[in-house]
């Protein structure tokens, strides 16, 4: 709708263009002026404010500013010509920017005409009256509607439904908004096709948590069992599964399906053993003819394929207790560099049939192996003593007498010659293999000083009892083996404290499932990987939805000997490389769909208990009630309710399928926005407090990332939430949950997804491996998650003494050995001149490169943005792109900083550049260069200057970290309420956090100062 | 818009054709479906490789490749069946997938279509999605079904020994068709019980999106004051998918176009002699392709490794070895024998550029409508750079033809970029993709 502007306007034609802009923010509303269109109906009068910017003000703008910072210029993505008297509140953030402009001389540039003393004092004054007035004026409130994300939908889902399947693999990502957060009301829109795939995941949710009551569930189990020679009945036929196959011996693990003892009836389910398949491997070619097969060996196999060249020992052995694995060492998988066969030491169990759906668990019986150190190469045999005792090869079976029990090197003694390479060793019940690595050394004098063709190598420690030990030996024929040499080591010798700590160490069990492919597995962790800690067997649990494992895809019947074979991987997990004790396996059993009760929770969830199941309708009503009330996360209301009662009538009136019925009704519940967005209902543009559950949505999703729980609801039911605040927040950052809000509010506001999708030069980056990288991603995630947990002050975040950190990630930073902790994150005291916060951590700088070279631009603008709050402007539309070949032989740094000085670029850099140029010492890995560059100082935007990484950090954590903290709240607040804030607020929380500065910013403090403020409990 | 016109890709998954009832497409459908010039999609596949022989034989016009680029190229021996079609044609060169050079190689098939990193996937998930599948998604809404995926081997053959190249949008395998029967059966003779089961899936569907809309519609009345533009998006999506699915549910009422289908031999199979099997998957695709069934067709003519039935047709032809061992021969007569194999299934990628040529559409042929692309994984065995590949057709969107052109390490992705452009497919990116081809074949994108 376009009006007319008044006559009296159009006698001043050159006006006209502004007054779009002016009107239309008098009444409220934003117009871009560009479009040409003005929605706002114009007023008879001024108000004085109008008036004297119009007369007084808007000129000087015009005069000094316009040419250049108009709506085609743009310059530095700046204009100035859609100020008006009451700016909107994304100008109002731009003025004080403005007013240092003019304050400071550098607007208009030299060469432009200037403005007098008084003009420029005019418009300063201008801008601070506008800004005080901005202050008194009251925001309208009007509620809000978002949906929610994808993480929030499936913890929503899984909450509401007790499914543990995830279904929403399907959806589209969230967008991401200015602020950096994907819950942004504004940014997450919504699609047909989206709405599409919310019915279809309601309805395989539905299909899947309600079972048919009257028939038995069909239950898969059966243990595969590990021991030298413990099959009596080995399967005789010659197992291959594909090239390069690599199986455990036949008769050393046996397979059986034992049936599981559980309170209700069921089906067992008994896998294939008879196949025909025309098409399979004879070694590496693909044979084609039509084979049968009958055995259950046939169906499940015991593979250890994986990358060879284990560098210390046998990757894996079978003793008669079970089978026994050294750390999974992983490759790097990529063809022509590595093996894509996996790990070294990978062993699984392959398999043609899992359940389709359902839970499942995976229970391992395992031990910590009573392991021996196996030497490495070179390491020195010891000097006999008095005190070692030698077992001759010739009478090796009548042992030897250990005289105390203590910790022994044991020396293999060989007569010279060609290395046999493998030597087994049995000390009483414990077993060891490994390569024998002879030096070239020849004859050599013992302690009694008689002369013996013989040579000695250092082979493994190990702590041996009192008493008669039985041994065994095999190395080649045993020809060239003489004597096998104990000696006890000093408590104190180096050896022996290396070895106590070695003992010390707890293998890591992770299990895995996921597919064979001819040229390696997709394997996926099964649940956390657990640490064994027992030198007895245990049972190990790890569960799943199989659902939410890679599927084989497969049709039935395929002809291949090798299509859609799944895998159940069993490790022990490596870190860094370091000697471990060898994990025990006796067992690995399966069982899936693996209930505990018949009819399952999921079913009960919904059908709940009731006395009216005998009446159709009125128990359809209850259910459906009670399972809107709990999607809904508030009562549901009677209109509500009788239009989903009326759903269910209709589809029972068409067939009397009660339960077909119910799952129409729900699947509209599961489909409706009440259960989709979480909304803020306002009655009047005046700010209104949240109603109690809409406090309690908003708290969980804030602290949770997921839907509010039975106490939230019932504080919210009984209207004593609000006063329950302090107590809640503390339970609900102690509770598990708080992980989901940490792992996606830290990955967001610091950007991890940069380190996402780096691409590294592996050639300069060796140690930036897939799996170190997976890690890094980690730390610092885990990193907030301690300050939060400790509520420790928020300067922590910018300087630690301390990196949060596991034996991967300390040893990337050369930490290993300040660690001894496996997987687990803890917090390692680094004293390094260069570590400690987040601005090091490697996933953020590395992240923050090209994956070849360090970047100060991108280090700088995400420092300026995310740590401190000084969001650089968006590069103006007309910004350069560097070209990679340029026909220049400039490095990228000369290139930036060529980029810098052009006009233009060169005020916004002045904003980003300085916070990266300290981070030049790292490279694009994150670690410290190894040709430092010598000079890292900068000159920071407001004049100070750091002379290094640890200067700025100080500089940050004391002298700025009142403004640190209100980047911190900023970014917490805009997370906690899903918006960007006004202008008001951003001032709002500049001056009140200081309030926190006594106690030091400390981390809960800064959480409960958002939820406890008017921009989160108003509406 | 023709958003009311758009088609739920699952309801009309299987075969929903040839239910004779009611009304004619143009009434049904409207005026955009029926007479805007259609634009299709074909991608073929031919596993291990193509014959580009050892210098030291001296057989080099035994080359795949032509000799000479640009317009002067002259075809070798291997591709003369193509001659005819020289303004129809061109080979490009220099094309490679980077992540294939980081995989195994004999995955090559399962991401010739997808360029997804195989060598490295996500968790849960194997490949990504083929181009193909990218296509279905913006040209089901004009024809009855979004797809058409042949092999010729039936299934998905298994993870890394692909017997599809088509991977749907979540990188799942789609499973492919290989018997002519069945594949006419499932296009031209809708099965009647299935219609009616589809069809009551689309109404109980319809019935529920439509007490979700009313629910919707109360909810939004009590938001008073409330921003309610997040609503008014969902109410338009619940609308949007209810006109969806009444387009679905009209296109079983509409009938077939009348067709000749007296030349098929449907009792041809993959045991049978290969040139016949071939010809009658290739007219099935250029009647499906005529009658509007579909807008995209994959055709994966044989498989990697000598997987499958195809291993054996060299041998069949009387080339004395399998598929694969060919692709393995170092020696002048292996080599030969392995270009004789390319210039066979140039023979029948003529006789299918004939019968696209043939049939016409609103404006030019079938040929003219359809842009098909033509390839392998490797150009010779293993070796994942400088992929073999021809593109056909397509001259109403765009493609000038007649030319060899090469680029060194160009991208494949570039490449399915150019042909999504061409085909009016506004997608910033494909998998891997850096931007589309210039100065190459695609004068429009």
């Amino acid at each position: 709708m376009i009006r007319k502007p008044s006559v009296s306007y159009l006698i001043l034609p050159a006006l006209i263009g502004i007054f779009a802009v002016c009107l239309a923010c008098s009444s409220g509303k934003p117009v871009e002026a560009e479009e040409g269109r003005a929605v706002a109906e114009p007023k008879a009068t001024l108000s004085a404010e109008e008036t004297a910017f119009q007369e007084r003000i808007q000129p000087l703008f015009k005069k000094y500013c316009w040419r250049c910072h108009n709506v085609d210029e743009m310059k530095s993505g700046v204009r100035v010509d859609q100020l008006s008297a009451v700016p909107e509140d994304r100008i109002l953030f731009q003025l004080p920017g403005f007013q240092k402009q003019i304050d400071d001389g550098l607007m208009p540039p030299p060469e432009e005409p200037q403005p007098s003393a008084a003009e420029s004092q005019l418009l300063t004054v201008w801008i601070s009256q506008t800004l005080t007035a901005a202050r008194t004026r009251d925001r309208k409130k009007n509620g809000s509607v978002r949906r929610l994300t994808v993480p929030q939908y499936r913890n929503t889902l899984k909450s509401l439904l007790k499914l543990d399947e995830d279904l929403t693999e399907g959806l589209p990502p969230d967008g991401i908004s200015k602020d950096g957060f994907a819950n942004n009301g504004q940014a997450l829109v919504l699609s047909p096709l989206q709405v599409e795939a919310f019915f279809e995941i309601a309805e395989q949710a539905l299909d899947l948590c309600l079972v048919d009551e009257k028939t038995k569930p069909v239950i898969q189990n059966f243990v595969m069992e590990f021991g030298a020679s413990i099959n009596p009945k080995p399967c005789p036929d010659q197992l291959i599964l594909g090239a390069n196959n690599a199986l455990l011996n036949n008769a050393d693990f046996v397979v059986t399906e034992p049936k599981p003892i559980k309170p209700f009836e069921f089906e067992p389910f008994a896998m294939q053993t008879k196949f025909e398949f025309i098409e399979g491997y004879v070694g590496n070619d693909t044979i084609r003819a039509w084979k049968k097969f009958d055995s259950i060996y046939h169906s499940v196999f015991a593979c250890v394929r994986g990358s060879p060249g284990y560098p210390k020992g046998e990757a894996y052995q079978v003793i008669p207790s079970g089978l026994v694995l050294r750390p999974s060492i992983p490759s790097s998988e990529i063809f022509g560099v590595s093996n894509t066969y996996g790990p070294m030491a990978n062993f699984k169990i392959s398999l043609r049939e899992l359940p389709e759906h359902g839970n499942f668990r995976v229970t391992v019986t395992a031990a910590k192996y009573d392991d021996g150190l196996l030497l490495n190469a070179g390491e020195p045999p010891h000097v006999a003593e008095t005190s070692s005792v030698s077992a001759d090869a010739a009478k090796l079976g009548e042992g030897v007498t250990i005289k105390d029990a203590g910790i022994y090197q044991v020396d293999i003694c060989t007569i010279p010659g060609k290395s046999q390479g493998l030597l087994t060793l049995s000390l009483g019940e414990r077993h060891f293999a490994g390569q024998l690595l002879e030096t070239k050394a020849g004859a050599e004098s013992v302690g009694d000083g008689t002369q013996l063709p013989e040579q000695r190598t250092a082979f493994v420690v190990v702590r041996l009892p009192a008493g008669e030990l039985k041994l065994q030996a095999k190395y080649g024929n045993n020809a060239r083996l003489q004597r096998i040499l104990f000696t006890p080591l000093k408590d104190d010798s180096d050896l022996a404290r290396r070895f106590k700590i070695f003992e010390q160490r707890l293998p890591t069990l992770g299990v895995y499932l996921g597919l064979r492919r001819d040229c390696g597995s997709t394997l996926t962790p099964v649940g956390a990987s657990q640490s064994v800690s027992t030198p007895d067997l245990k049972a190990y649990v790890f569960e799943g939805s199989i659902r939410d494992f890679p599927n084989p895809d497969v049709e039935k019947n395929n002809v291949n000997y090798l299509a859609g074979i799944r895998e159940i991987g069993v490790r022990s997990e490596s870190t860094d490389g370091r000697d471990m004790p060898r994990l025990l396996i006796r067992s690995v059993q399966f069982e899936g769909p693996f209930y505990d009760t018949w009819p399952p929770p999921t079913h009960r969830n919904v059908y709940i208990e009731s006395t009216q199941r005998n009446d159709p309708a009125a128990y359809a009503r209850e259910i459906i009630g009670s399972f809107a009330t709990r999607a809904f996360r508030r009562p549901v209301t009677s209109a509500e309710l009788d239009t989903l009662f009326q759903v269910w009538q209709r589809r029972f009136a068409e067939a009397q399928d009660f339960r077909q019925s119910i799952k129409d009704a729900l699947l509209v519940v599961l489909t409706s926005p009440q259960f989709l967005f979480l909304i803020e209902n306002s009655s009047t543009p005046e700010p209104e407090d949240l109603d109690p559950y809409e406090l309690a949505s908003k708290l969980s999703y804030f602290l949770w990332n997921a839907p509010p729980d039975e106490r939230l609801l019932h504080l919210a039911a009984t209207r004593h939430l609000h006063d329950s605040l302090d107590s809640e927040i503390e339970r609900m950052i102690r509770d598990p949950r708080c992980n989901q809000f940490i792992r996606e509010f830290a990955g967001q506001w610091l950007s991890l997804d940069k380190f996402d999708v780096v691409a590294t030069d592996g050639q300069r980056y060796p140690k930036l491996t897939r799996d170190a990288k997976a890690q890094l991603r980690e730390e610092p995630i885990e990193f907030v998650k301690y300050l939060i947990e400790q509520n420790l002050p928020l300067r922590n975040l910018i300087q630690s003494d301390f990196i949060v950190a596991n034996e991967v990630v300390a040893n990337y930073y050369n930490l290993a050995s300040r660690t001894e902790s496996g997987l687990r994150f803890v917090p390692v005291k680094h004293d390094s001149e260069h570590l400690g916060g987040v601005l090091t951590q490697a996933g953020i700088l590395a992240g923050l490169s090209d994956g070849r070279e360090s970047n100060p631009i991108k280090r700088g603008a995400w420092l300026a943005r995310k740590i401190v709050a000084l969001p650089p402007d968006d590069p103006p539309p007309n910004v350069p792109q560097l070209k990679d070949d340029d026909g220049t032989k400039l490095t990228l740094r000369e290139k930036l900083e060529r980029h810098r000085n052009q006009k233009g670029c060169a005020k916004c850099h002045a904003g980003i550049d300085p916070w990266g140029l300290p981070f030049e010492a790292f490279d694009a890995g994150g670690l410290l260069k190894s040709d430092r560059p010598a000079d890292t100082s900068s000159k920071l935007p407001d004049g100070t200057e750091v002379k290094n990484v640890n200067a700025l950090k100080a500089y940050l954590a004391q002298d700025r970290i009142d403004q640190v903290a209100f980047s911190a709240l900023k970014h917490l607040a805009c997370y906690a309420t899903g918006r960007s804030l006004s202008y008001n607020e951003t001032l709002f929380l500049r001056e009140q956090a200081t309030k926190l500065k006594s106690t030091e910013y400390r981390m809960q403090d800064l959480i409960r100062f958002i939820v406890k403020s008017d921009l989160f409990l108003k509406k | 818009m023709t958003s009311r016109l758009q088609l739920n890709r699952r309801a009309v998954l299987k075969g929903l054709a040839g239910v004779t009832l009611g009304l004619p497409l143009l009434e049904a459908m409207g005026k955009e479906v029926a007479q805007a010039v259609p634009r299709r999609f074909c991608a073929m596949y031919t596993a291990n490789g193509m014959s580009l022989p050892n210098p030291k034989h001296g057989i080099d016009e035994w080359s795949w490749f032509p000799k000479t680029e640009g317009r002067e190229f002259q075809f070798g021996k291997s591709t003369e069946p193509l001659t005819p079609f020289r303004e129809h044609i061109s080979f490009l060169g220099g094309l490679h997938h980077p992540n294939g050079t980081k995989a195994d190689p004999h995955l090559c098939s399962d991401m010739w279509l997808t360029g997804a990193p195989l060598h490295n996937p996500k968790p849960g998930m194997f490949n990504s999605v083929a181009l193909d599948q990218i296509v279905a998604q913006h040209t089901k809404q004009f024809c009855r079904q979004p797809s058409l995926v042949l092999s010729i081997d039936a299934g998905v053959g298994f993870l890394s020994r692909t017997g599809t190249i088509s991977y749907n949008i979540e990188g799942k395998p789609i499973p492919a068709e290989n018997n002519p029967r069945r594949v006419f059966d499932r296009l031209f003779r809708g099965d009647r019980n299935s219609a009616v089961a589809q069809r009551e899936q689309l109404q109980r569907r319809i019935k529920l999106v439509d007490a979700v809309l009313e629910s919707s519609r109360t909810l939004n009345k009590q938001l008073g004051q409330s921003d309610r533009e997040k609503m008014e998006q969902y109410l338009t999506s619940l609308d949007e998918i209810e006109s969806r699915l009444t387009a679905s549910e009209k296109w079983i009422e509409i009938p077939l176009k009348t067709q000749d289908y007296s030349h098929l031999n449907l009792d041809a199979t993959s045991e049978g002699e290969p040139r016949e099997y071939y010809r009658n998957m290739f007219d099935l695709i250029a009647l499906a392709f005529d009658a509007d069934i579909t807008r995209s067709v994959t055709f994966m003519l044989n498989r990697e490794d000598g997987m499958g039935i195809s291993d054996t047709f060299p041998l069949k032809l009387g080339l004395g070895r399998t598929h694969h061992n060919l692709s393995h021969a170092e020696d002048k007569e292996g080599q030969m024998a392995f270009a004789k194999y390319d210039l066979f299934l140039s023979e029948q990628v003529a006789y299918f550029l004939n019968r696209l040529q043939q049939f016409k559409d609103v404006s030019g042929s079938v040929l003219d409508n359809t842009i098909v692309l033509y390839g392998s994984g490797a150009s010779t065995t293993h070796n994942p750079l400088n992929l073999p590949t021809l593109v056909a057709g397509g001259g109403n969107m765009g493609l000038k033809h007649g030319t060899h052109w090469r680029k060194p390490k160009t991208l494949m992705s570039d490449l399915y970029l150019s042909i999504l452009r061409s085909m009016k497919i506004e997608t910033p990116n494909f998998a891997d993709s850096s931007g589309v081809l210039r100065d190459s074949i695609f004068s429009k994108v």
